[in-house]
């Protein structure tokens, strides 16, 4: 199974939408096919395709809570917290503050009185929707007010590497947020193939030069989609291409078809374009 | 009084929007801009910043680093380290991947042999300029593979303090994340900015529900409004009272990105959209004071 991830720092750019377009044009190849929104703060794919999510299972991450039972007061938790999550004073129960905790597990492997226990939380779900014959969505989707989304992405394309190996899927199609910090990498590691989106704007420019050094880094190799080719000007995006040395692989033209199809989600009909 | 401009949804016009009301406010208040996005700190550009004057090298990420000559391949690191950073090469030699080790710490403390120290390094940058337009433009990037970028924000929203401001604007990030919670949280007002497409509608439920959840007053802006008029209505009729206006979608916006031309300097139509959202909003304004 080949992974394939459609990315690009600025938003609105149509990574989702040629991330779909992709799908539908193996699809018409006859291929196997398993697409993966990790956008999973803001998950639209199902939206564009016209799905209602099924199939959910939660994503759990764990933190600690405190067995008083146990607990003799020591402060040693505080101490190995580098997140300051853990609040002591002497005589003291410790005190947990949720909004600046990790879930590291530094507390409970150290606490010399096991007083520290796990407590599972839910900080998102993953979905299948089995569009059609070879045609699958994962998608995930962060619980609202959850920080640290990387590793719900990571949680979420297990799920889609797992279901690509049991049904012998030809290719998955990762789908990014974004951005380029951690909800982005997770998304991008182990890619085989990496497609930039951007657009011919000084933004897009701009932005393509953080994405391609970020790919660069992750040692993945990495072509440039230029959605609305014909608008703007594209002289930046050929200069920054040349700097990476990458290349302009797909071009989509700027097309008021293109948008109606989307916001519609009749997207299938548009695979011509790429 | 510090204004927020999200959207959740990405590329629907927020970092637009945010100059145009910087600009619109500098006449008569003294303000000051913070771009919030450090991923893709575009806000510069439409302002027709392109280089930068101050430069603030900054940390506020830690990693694990490993003294080979100390290590004696335990693997206990490996074991106990919560996201995966810890690879043991061919050769048995213990490698610490940096694009996912967080600096928590954990393999410092179970290492017998004190092989592993955490160190702060590095991850990103404060920008500060004046703009044309007499604000200073704070904005700030996170170097490509870092983390921390919440912290970043919050660094930004800092330095934006010491300048002596009647509004202070943010421009977030997309997604509802990290660094859009720095970005929202504290705000005495949020503008979410939407577009008329499934996504854009689905997105903006997403930030509204953090924006609740810190009990900020918002009102709504659907941008690119023609290109689904009939979403455009269905949100406009939802946002209720919270409706600020609507601006259109014209090619003639792109040209100002082009030519790093504010927008507010162009014969658009959307300069008088974006005059009538900003009469309203300071009407919004002045309720919530009272």
């Amino acid at each position: 199974m080949q992974i394939i991830a459609s990315t690009g720092v600025k938003g609105g750019v149509g990574k989702s939408t040629f991330a779909i377009l992709l799908a539908f044009k193996m699809l018409k190849q006859k291929k196997k096919v398993i697409l993966c929104d990790c956008d999973v703060e803001c998950p639209n794919d199902y939206l564009i395709l016209n799905q209602k999510l099924k199939n959910s299972k939660p994503v759990f991450q764990e933190f600690p809570v405190l067995n008083e039972k146990k607990c003799k007061k020591c402060g040693l938790c505080s101490k190995v917290c580098r997140n300051h999550a853990i609040f002591w004073v002497k005589g003291e129960y410790p005190k947990f503050i949720p909004d600046l905790c990790a879930g590291c597990g530094a507390c409970w492997i150290f606490c010399p009185y096991g007083a520290i226990e796990k407590r599972k939380v839910v900080v998102g779900k993953s979905f299948v929707n089995e569009i059609r014959d070879n045609f699958w969505l994962i998608t995930g989707k962060s619980e609202a007010g959850v920080s640290e989304t990387g590793p719900i992405v990571k949680e979420v394309k297990k799920r889609a590497i797992e279901l690509g190996k049991k049904v012998n899927a030809d290719y998955l199609i990762i789908d990014t947020a974004p951005g380029a910090h951690c909800n982005v990498i997770q998304a991008l590691l182990n890619s085989d193939k990496v497609y930039a989106v951007t657009e011919p704007t000084p933004l897009g420019a701009y932005d393509l030069g953080v994405i391609l050094e970020l790919t660069k880094k992750l040692n993945l190799p990495t072509e440039i989609v230029l959605n609305k080719a014909n608008l703007g000007n594209r002289k930046e995006i050929e200069e920054i291409a040349r700097k990476f040395n990458s290349k302009i692989s797909v071009e989509i033209p700027y097309s008021e078809e293109l948008i109606r199809a989307y916001c519609t989600g009749n997207l299938e009909k548009m695979v011509k374009l790429i | 009084m510090k204004i927020v401009i999200a959207s959740g949804k990405g590329g629907v016009g927020k970092s637009m929007l945010t100059s145009a009301l910087a600009l619109l406010f500098s006449k008569e208040k003294k303000i000051v801009a913070c771009d919030c996005d450090v991923d893709a700190p575009n806000l510069g550009l439409w302002l027709g910043i392109t280089e930068y004057d101050i430069i603030e090298k900054i940390s506020t990420s830690e990693k694990a680093f490993i003294d080979k000559k100390k290590c004696v391949g335990c693997e206990k690191c490996k074991e106990v380290c919560p996201t995966g950073a810890i690879e043991i090469k061919e050769n048995g030699e213990v490698k610490i991947n940096h694009l996912l080790c967080e600096g928590c710490g954990v393999c410092q403390l179970v290492c017998p042999k004190g092989a592993i120290k955490i160190k702060a390094v590095k991850n990103g940058e404060i920008r500060i300029n004046t703009t044309k337009y007499n604000f200073p433009l704070i904005s700030g990037k996170l170097y490509p593979g870092e983390s921390g970028s919440g912290k970043i924000v919050e660094e930004l929203k800092r330095k934006a303090e010491e300048f002596k401001y009647e509004i202070a604007i943010f421009d977030s990030p997309a997604g509802i994340g990290c660094p859009v919670i720095a970005s929202v949280r504290g705000s005495d007002f949020a503008i979410l900015i939407t577009e008329p497409t499934p996504s854009g509608f689905s997105d903006l439920n997403r930030i509204l529900e953090i924006v609740n959840h810190f009990q900020i007053p918002y009102g709504i802006v659907i941008n690119k409004w023609d290109i689904n008029p009939m979403l455009s209505r269905k949100i406009e009729k939802w946002s209720k009272e919270k409706f600020l206006g609507k601006i259109s979608y014209d090619k003639k916006v792109i040209d100002c990105i082009v030519n790093l031309k504010p927008i507010t300097k162009s014969d658009s139509k959307v300069v008088n959209e974006i005059n009538r959202i900003f009469d309203n909003f300071r009407d919004v304004l002045e309720k919530e004071i009272k």
